[in-house]
């Protein structure tokens, strides 16, 4: 009773926050169209008139995000494999609890190590001209996924029953073919789940972004240009916008798009996830 | 001894953080609350509301001159808050707030409306704020007029040999449109000639002053710009030559005779000549009490 | 390949009989196994004669199943299980440091308590394997499959549906599958480890005649609890009792004439 409570009630403030998003952020349309909204990266939102087109902000949350994810997801799902598999039981125990307390460093202090170390790394390894870009955002996210990824990637697979290994390795196949033609295909669901929650986080992320990808709002060719992120747009823009002004429009439009985004980007995940549980169930 | 140096590491990194968030902070949030309509209670009397509103560039001051002042004088109340130098004026058109924060001076038309409305614009110099404009020590360059430094940040030049530097890219740092700064530079520099002009497409815009001037202190490429208060010897300032005047060095003397180019006064605009407490408010500002505050938030102080 | 006379000691009156001119396949000799401290098998001594299947028995936990997973070195992926003595194949120390365990696994196969198909098709079970080892889809992998399918007596269960999922058959078919999927690798040796403790008494037959049939091509060494299973299926058997070797004969003696008044016990139901 109290339960089912408590999950209606997420449900209704999920749906609140919806309704708030479209309220605030729809009446833009009436002033720039969608398709210049969505398609242009003019972005002036303080000079007169404003204007308001965010394709640069959607490419750069992209690709940040996919370098967060290309980085991580190997990495995170071979820490992963090893803990679960090969490291003994006593390295995985001093391993796992470190890997877990990764995820509690605060965003700014991963921003701050960022700007500091790495991007000038970045700056010499790579010769460019700015440290301060989208590979350089994208390692610290990956860093950020990291922890979550690991953990509950680490999870799906020690949770993948002993059989399975022990009939693949019975067969002749080393660890990693094991890991690899078996554990892995039969942890999936909480594989994907890993890097959904991962790159939720990534997309998300607002702080670390702001401080190191550069700041620059015109679309980025490659991935060590300067650029910006939706979410850092967001939090930079909405406590000098006015309160329902075109600016404060366009910024809670932002934040339909990202919501759109990841909305999408969980359905088919779970489409995926639903597909294969039907085939092998 | 090694579980305490962990710790050590660990508390300097929240310290760390916890600084970084205060940086972070935009810069118009005021701890007083905003208040929609003027005071009920006349300012006329001692004791009592003020309301104050307009620039973000003030915002942050303007809350430190209330925190600060209020400590002294438990009956007044005084509320801040931002939005915009424009939306400040406008305030005091339509007598919503009792003192105006304006990084500009008011605009004819601003002034015949008020006239027509029955108010008389009184705007005080409390302030001055001067932008730095800086590159890396080892960057040659040394001067820039304030054309060039709109083609910079226009995105009209992109390559320091254009300037007779070396042939590389020029990596431009900007503050974010939620500094007044941005806007302050806009205008007063990108557009000095092209009133239409933008910040160019490469720019970058870094969340705070202090970000530019790391970046400036470690990227030989960089240029960027930031009040006074955040030059040291890790970034070379540059003299900024005006369409009349020689090349100026910002420093607090520069700014406060006006001979820096990219400087501007703050105000403060009151309906009339401010009477009572308001009266004792804005000679409080700038008393020295006052322009210490200023100087601690890194404006010019104007005695 | 040494050929060995099982003429044992004789303490009783009635002889055992053992074959003459039989091939040792593998053999343990002082094998003792560790799981940290704890010593699970004592200096076991054991033949595991070619083209005949060999029944190890004994109660729940006298390291029946440790022993038989020597010869697999399965026992490698319990981190703290250290082995001492040695264990051959075909006189091959098999926990020399040069053994090439991956090499190992595929001449020595391993079929497990409960049914344990991958999550995967029927086909892919049984291709595993080969793929693995480098069998080309082309390559009369398909050929293969059937092959191993059929030899496994469930080629006419599942021909129609090689491409379902190995969880929609029935938990014999799946152990059967597992058999399968262990014949196409190749192995000389196949060992069982309680294959049928999971199984119905039907599917327990079917498992017992499939034995019967590979035997003729294969060396099988069995793990039961299951002693009427022992005696029916094996055609040797050897008793653990707390990791150590308590007898060991042809079954038909050993079930018949137990030489230990242990072993006796434990057939006659007094253990367990």
């Amino acid at each position: 009773m109290v339960l089912a409570a408590a999950g209606w009630m997420t449900v209704v403030i999920l749906v609140l926050i919806m309704i708030m998003l479209f309220v605030e952020g729809l009446p833009i349309l009436a002033v720039t169209n969608p398709f210049s909204f969505l398609f242009t990266s003019q972005w002036y939102p303080v000079s007169d008139p404003p204007v308001f087109g965010i394709l640069s902000l959607i490419i750069g949350s992209l690709m940040i995000t996919a370098t967060a994810l290309v980085i991580a997801i190997p990495l995170g799902i071979g820490a992963a494999a090893f803990l679960a598999e090969i490291a003994p039981p006593p390295v995985r125990e001093a391993i796992k609890p470190v890997i877990e307390l990764l995820s509690g460093i605060p965003s700014i202090v991963l921003g701050f190590i960022g700007f500091l170390l790495l991007a000038p790394a970045i700056q010499r390894i790579f010769n460019l001209d700015s440290g301060l870009n989208g590979l350089t955002a994208g390692i610290l996210l990956a860093f950020m996924c990291l922890p979550t990824i690991v953990s509950i990637s680490e999870d799906a697979l020690s949770a993948v029953p002993r059989e399975y290994k022990e009939a693949s390795l019975a067969l002749g196949a080393t660890r990693w073919q094991t890991i690899y033609r078996v554990l892995i295909p039969a942890a999936r669901p909480g594989i994907v789940a890993s890097v959904m929650l991962g790159m939720g986080r990534a997309i998300g992320e607002t702080m670390t972004v702001l401080m190191v990808s550069g700041g620059r709002l015109a679309i980025p060719s490659f991935i060590t240009d300067p650029m910006s992120a939706m979410t850092g747009r967001i939090a930079i823009e909405i406590n000098n916008a006015v309160f329902g002004g075109l600016q404060y429009q366009a910024l809670f439009a932002i934040g339909i798009v990202l919501f759109l985004i990841t909305f999408a980007i969980n359905l088919v995940a779970d489409l995926v996830l639903e597909k294969q549980r039907r085939r092998y169930a | 001894m090694r579980k305490s140096r962990i710790l050590g590491a660990v508390a300097l990194l929240l310290s760390v953080s916890l600084l970084l968030a205060a940086c972070g902070t935009p810069a118009s949030t005021s701890p007083t609350t905003p208040s929609p309509t003027a005071s009920s209670t006349s300012p006329s009397q001692e004791g009592g509301t003020i309301v104050v509103k307009g620039s973000d560039t003030m915002v942050n001051l303007a809350s430190a001159w209330a925190e600060d002042y209020i400590t002294g004088h438990p009956n007044v109340k005084i509320t801040v808050s931002g939005g915009g130098s424009g939306i400040g004026i406008a305030a005091l058109l339509n007598k919503t707030t009792d003192i105006c924060n304006n990084s500009r001076p008011l605009k004819q038309e601003e002034v015949d409306k008020a006239k027509a409305g029955g108010i008389d614009p009184v705007s005080t110099i409390v302030a001055k704020d001067g932008v730095a404009v800086v590159v890396h020590p080892s960057n040659p360059i040394s001067e820039l007029s304030l054309e060039q430094l709109a083609a910079i940040f226009g995105g009209k030049i992109t390559n320091w040999k254009e300037l007779g530097g070396s042939d590389t890219e020029i990596v431009v740092l900007s503050r974010d449109n939620n500094s007044g700064t941005h806007l302050f530079f806009k205008e007063h520099v990108i557009q000095v000639k092209d009133k239409k002009a933008e910040y160019g497409p490469k720019v970058q815009f870094l969340p705070t002053s202090q970000s530019i001037a790391d970046e400036v202190a470690r990227n030989p490429k960089a240029i960027g710009y930031y009040g006074l208060g955040y030059l040291s010897n890790q970034q070379k300032a540059v003299a900024v030559k005006s369409a009349t005047g020689p090349a100026v060095l910002p420093s607090l003397a520069t700014v406060l005779d006006n001979s820096y180019p990219v400087s501007r006064p703050l105000f403060c605009t009151t309906n009339g000549q401010p009477k009572g407490a308001m009266q004792d408010y804005l000679a409080w500002i700038l008393s020295p009490k006052g322009q210490e505050i200023v100087r601690s938030l890194d404006f010019v102080p104007v005695q | 390949m040494s050929i060995v006379n099982l003429t044992m000691t004789e303490n009783r009156t009635v002889p055992v009989v053992f074959e003459e001119n039989v091939a040792v396949k593998m053999r343990s000799q002082a094998v003792s196994l560790f799981y940290d401290k704890v010593e699970a098998l004592k200096e076991v001594t054991l033949p595991i004669l070619a083209n005949r299947i060999t029944a190890i028995i004994g109660p729940s936990g006298c390291g029946k199943s440790s022993y038989l997973r020597l010869f697999n070195r399965m026992n490698d992926l319990i981190w703290n299980a250290k082995v001492k003595g040695q264990v051959y194949l075909d006189e091959e120390a098999l926990y020399d440091p040069k053994i090439d365990v991956v090499e190992l696994r595929k001449r020595v196969g391993m079929v497990f308590q409960k049914p344990n198909p991958f999550p995967m098709s029927v086909f892919d079970n049984v291709a595993y394997g080969p793929r693995l080892h480098g069998a080309k889809e082309m390559g009369g992998l398909s050929e293969i499959v059937e092959r191993c399918l059929r030899q496994a007596a469930l080629w006419e269960e599942v021909k129609d549906k090689l491409k379902g999922s190995a969880f929609a058959l029935s938990g014999g078919q799946q152990q059967r599958l597992c058999i399968a999927r262990v014949l196409a690798v190749g192995p000389e040796v196949i060992l069982l480890d309680e294959p049928c403790s999971a199984l119905d008494p039907a599917s327990t037959m079917r498992i017992e005649d499939l034995m019967q049939e590979l035997k003729v091509n294969y060396t099988l060494a069995i793990v039961t609890h299951n002693m009427q299973q022992a005696g029916r299926a094996s055609d040797y058997t050897a008793y653990l009792l707390m990791g150590e070797l308590i007898e060991f004969g042809p079954t038909k003696s050993l079930f018949t004439y137990p030489r230990d008044k242990r072993t006796e016990d434990y057939l006659t139901g007094r253990w367990g």
